[in-house]
């Protein structure tokens, strides 16, 4: 069962990191943010707990595959901000990407409604929900 | 450390030098680039963590945002390596001790009875050389003693009356059935045989170093190649492990 809980975890964790990028994009698709900004937005939602620091991995590929362009803003608060906002190619990536992840969504609650054929309405409801 | 109380900047600056070490392999303006955007970061969330101490506010914007290994993931080629290495941290523990527990004491048993061996032959050669050497004494003290009985008669009397040659009464009893120039002749033939004998042994003991040389080059060679095999071993474990770990992950470092 130990063996069970680990590989659940490391699931869950794969899972998560792999639409956080997602997360980002999106996040950065309705306009420009900066590192800690992004991190404020993403925890505002509740549904993903993350260390503030992961972030940067992930601006750092869409920097680094040019889906993203930074600028250095100064700041009246304290040290200068560096801000982000998706490129065209991230933007053309993103609304690609979101109807990839639609599809993966929808193959999830349809093969889990055929697993669970009873009983379970009210769960997969809000399963659908995650989508936004 | 600007906008920090002193305990504070000190331990912003402490972090950064932690993120700046794991970025080592990154070219210095990347590092710094990137060092200012944690430092903005760190600022910023530090402005906003509540509480009236301050460094166990900045304590828990440095826990919120993550160990410096987490955070530069992606940006280092060795950062999945690292990360691999401590998912299977228990395996190497177990390993680890497994080898402290029977690997070291088999190999150093294995080991010290090769050495035994070698050993034992290197003090066999020696004593054959001993030996050896002992015969070729004996026959060049009997070569001499023959050319003194047959060159100087009176000497040979003389140290026999001295005690410096004891012959027991029955050799006595058949050694005087010969003349002196016949008993010279017979100690030489007896010298002759020892330094024969002693000599083929000196003659077979070049063989027997060649052999003796051959098993610890063999010996040696062995374990030169043994050290060898655990060395590659350790170094490409880390590196199978991390691809183990980037192809599990999927992720791209």
């Amino acid at each position: 069962m130990e063996y069970l809980s680990e590989g659940k975890e490391r699931r869950i964790t794969q899972l998560r990191k792999g639409i956080l990028e997602l997360a980002v994009m999106g996040v950065l698709y309705h306009g420009r943010h900066y590192g800690y900004s992004l991190v404020r937005v993403l925890s505002a939602s509740g549904s993903i707990a993350l260390k503030e620091g992961t972030i940067y991995p992930i601006l750092g590929r869409l920097d680094r595959d040019g889906l993203v362009r930074s600028e250095w803003v100064e700041s009246d608060q304290g040290p200068p901000r560096k801000y982000y906002a998706l490129t065209a190619a991230g933007r053309q990536l993103f609304d690609e990407l979101s109807q990839e992840f639609e599809l993966l969504v929808s193959l999830v609650q349809q093969n889990w409604q055929a697993a669970e054929p009873s009983g379970r309405g009210e769960e997969g409801g809000r399963a659908k929900g995650v989508r936004q | 450390m600007n906008g920090y109380p002193e305990a504070v900047g000190r331990i912003v600056t402490d972090y950064l030098e932690r993120v700046r070490a794991q970025l080592r392999l990154v070219p210095a303006v990347e590092q710094d680039e990137f060092l200012r955007e944690i430092q903005s970061h760190l600022y910023d969330a530090y402005q906003q963590m509540p509480g009236q101490d301050d460094v166990a506010r900045i304590l828990a914007v440095l826990r919120n945002f993550g160990e410096p290994a987490e955070v530069v993931a992606g940006r280092l080629p060795g950062a999945m390596v690292r990360s691999g290495a401590r998912r299977n941290l228990p395996l190497y523990v177990v390993g680890g001790i497994f080898i402290a527990l029977f690997g070291i004491p088999l190999g150093a048993g294995g080991a010290g009875v090769l050495v035994g061996l070698l050993c034992a032959l290197a003090g066999v050669l020696i004593a054959y050389f001993a030996t050896v050497g002992s015969i070729l004494l004996v026959g060049s003290l009997l070569m001499l003693l023959g050319a003194v009985r047959f060159l100087l008669p009176h000497l040979w009397d003389q140290l026999v009356a001295m005690g410096f040659i004891q012959i027991g009464p029955p050799v006595a009893e058949f050694w005087d059935r010969f003349s002196s120039s016949e008993q010279a002749l017979m100690l030489i033939m007896i010298a002759s045989i020892f330094a024969a004998a002693g000599l083929g042994g000196l003659w077979l003991g070049k063989y027997m170093i060649r052999g003796l040389r051959f098993l610890f080059v063999l010996a040696f060679d062995w374990m030169r190649r043994g050290a060898q095999r655990i060395r590659r071993g350790l170094h490409r474990g880390p590196r199978e492990v991390a691809g183990r770990a980037a192809t599990a992950t999927g992720f791209r470092s």
